[in-house]
């Protein structure tokens, strides 16, 4: 997946572990030191699961993890050499911010340096006093990440750290990850449903969907072939409709396109990416750049969201537009009005995605 | 938000008047008994009292062996509150209502029960008086039927205040490289010592208080509850209501003064070191 000695990251092989009722589906990674992986998947696809079998947390029930060479599978947690950072910032409210930090040096029995370096570098020094009961959310998290990085960990996993914060602080602290991530030799899980934060912290991306892991790859790899429905939707592709595939063609309601070169033939659906949509108020006609992916449609409903506003079309399909609002300022498109829709990008997916398997690396 | 921050308006209006009505009828029916006892008796009395040896040596023995039975009741009753709290473990419910067991049964019935066990001829107690331990009798008994009916409360608040910590810290502190016990130790129990610490003061104070099981268990040495009641059977009223005035002073003093050690800040601070 990731350059880099073989054997010298986190190399996961057919991992399986249950919470509850949940079970997760035989799963592989590999994350090369230097590099960070995030495991993108909705709200229950198994992602906390998957990272707390990493971690030790919760037992593996069958497969094995081995960092840099070394077999993690039956050790405990405290022996793995991670840091990890959860969803709710987890810290010990008895002790100081200070106290947290060195938490983990003590308890591996070494003398704690002066945490004072690596908060400095989080921005948060003047909180060394202070108990977590008085932090705000992303200053907790930042304690939390400070304390993680304080054992000088082997690997770095981060589960969802910015999902309980608001619109600014997540913003201010996915920047500050960011450079904190720039600077690690180690290989770094980011867990995340949030494709803005897996696309922008993640040099790979694997897909986890279902409690199976659906694609995993360089992140603009992942991005711009998705190979599994759930790839697809969780990367912002959205679904056009369903059909087969034959000689290189697939029809969608009334609709027949042209697919890309060597999606094999067979039952698939089929998405488009609606910020690659163009909508015109006037006929394009020869001036299109897909013939067959352009066609009339009724303008049915604007939402002017920003900075790009949602225009739903209906036509042989029916497709949402994702236009910047100056793309609109020409000859206005209107509710109820004509449109010419070109779609960009197309990707016929087989259904239901490769068969078999989870699958963490590619072929 | 901490709990400092919590809203804590009480309702107004009728609602109010009528939960302060009730609540105040309850606590009236606490405090009356309790203030006319201590009224009945002229404080010269009461010194007296306290002042004879035998009443003495009753309420210093209770003291202690209620102090002693709280110890046991807790350092027991912790790692049983841990499991229950913690624990998804088969036959929870089972085991839960085994610790509650002696809040339901007459403490007489309990007193003969561990007559059964720890007498002389008992399961326990037979082979224990060949290695010299005679718990029938003896101090040894005094505590182990104070230890009886006390656990629940040391075990259960102490299951409380687990099931209070979130379990993910214990688990921080596991990926952060403590061991188990590093992680309860450093973690769990100074986040649980609010309530490991009531539970141990509920226990002393059911301690000091029983009667019918140490009665039964351990007649000798005379506690300060078998000796009220002696005093009650065989002297006057006043005799034996100014030892329990003694009693009443005492316990309230030391329970009172454990209870503030348990619940205040002393406590909050001394948290702040660990680690």
């Amino acid at each position: 997946m990731a350059p880099g000695e073989p054997g010298a990251g986190l190399a996961v092989r057919g991992l399986t572990a249950r919470a509850g009722a949940f079970e997760l589906a035989p799963a592989d990674l590999d994350v090369a030191p230097g590099r960070v992986l995030a495991l993108l998947g909705p709200s229950g696809s198994g992602k906390t699961t998957l990272l707390h079998a990493i971690a030790g947390l919760i037992p593996a029930r069958s497969g094995t993890i081995a960092l840099a060479g070394r077999d993690l599978t039956a050790l405990p947690p405290e022996r793995r050499r991670l840091g990890v950072v959860f969803q709710r910032p987890a810290l010990f409210p008895h002790l100081s911010v200070a106290g947290n930090v060195r938490f983990g040096p003590r308890a591996r029995g070494r003398a704690a340096a002066a945490p004072g370096d690596l908060l400095q570098r989080l921005g948060i020094a003047h909180l060394a006093g202070r108990s977590p009961r008085s932090l705000s959310g992303g200053e907790s998290q930042r304690v939390a990440l400070a304390r993680a990085l304080a054992v000088n960990p082997a690997m770095l996993l981060l589960d969802e750290p910015l999902s309980a914060l608001d619109l600014p602080a997540r913003e201010d602290l996915r920047s500050v990850i960011q450079g904190v991530l720039a600077g690690l030799a180690i290989p770094v899980i980011y867990v995340t449903h949030d494709r803005d934060e897996a696309l922008s912290l993640g040099d790979d991306v694997a897909i986890l969907a279902g409690g199976a892991i659906r694609q995993a790859g360089p992140a603009e790899e992942v991005l711009a072939r998705p190979a599994h429905p759930a790839a697809a939707r969780l990367l912002g592709w959205r679904d056009l409709g369903s059909g087969t595939v034959r000689a290189g063609a697939i029809t969608v309601g009334s609709l027949t396109l042209t697919v890309p070169e060597g999606t094999p033939d067979g039952p698939a659906e089929v998405f488009y990416r609606p910020e690659e949509v163009t909508v015109r108020a006037f006929d394009p006609g020869a001036h299109a750049p897909g013939p067959a992916a352009t066609f009339a449609a009724r303008v049915e409903r604007i939402v002017p969201t920003a900075p790009l506003a949602q225009v739903h079309l209906a036509g042989p399909v029916r497709v949402t537009a994702l236009l910047l609002r100056r793309e609109m300022a020409g000859p206005p498109l209107r509710p109820g009005g004509q449109a010419w829709v070109t779609l960009g990008a197309l990707r016929a997916v087989p259904s239901g995605g490769p068969g078999g398997a989870a699958r963490g690396r590619p072929p | 938000m901490t709990s400092d921050e919590r809203p804590r308006a009480l309702p107004g209006g009728a609602f109010g008047a009528l939960l302060w009505l009730l609540g105040g009828l309850l606590l009236a029916f606490i405090i009356v008994p309790v203030a006319r006892l201590a009224s009945a008796v002229p404080p010269e009395t009461v010194a007296r009292a306290a002042a004879a040896a035998q009443v003495r040596d009753a309420t210093l023995l209770s003291l202690q062996d209620a102090a002693i039975t709280a110890v046991i009741a807790t350092v027991l009753g912790v790692p049983l509150g841990y499991l229950l709290a913690r624990g998804g473990f088969r036959g929870r419910g089972v085991v839960a209502a085994v610790v509650d067991l002696p809040l339901a049964v007459p403490h007489t019935v309990a007193g003969i029960a561990l007559l059964f066990t720890f007498g002389r001829t008992g399961w326990i107690g037979a082979p224990a008086a060949r290695l010299g331990v005679s718990f029938y009798g003896s101090q040894w008994g005094i505590v182990t039927a104070m230890l009886f009916v006390s656990a629940p409360f040391a075990v259960n608040s102490a299951r409380i205040a687990f099931e209070g910590i979130d379990p993910l810290l214990g688990g921080a502190a596991r990926t952060l490289g403590a061991t188990p016990w590093h992680a309860f130790r450093r973690v769990t129990l100074p986040l649980a010592a609010r309530g490991v610490l009531t539970g141990a003061v509920l226990a002393y104070a059911r301690s000091i208080s029983e009667f019918g099981a140490v009665v039964i268990l351990a007649y000798y040495p005379v506690t300060a509850p078998v000796e009220i009641y002696n005093l009650f059977l065989s002297a006057n009223l006043t005799q034996s209501a100014a030892a329990a005035v003694v009693l009443l002073l005492v316990a309230m003093a030391t329970f009172l003064v454990l209870r503030t050690l348990a619940s205040g800040r002393l406590l909050a601070r001394a948290g702040d070191g660990a680690g």
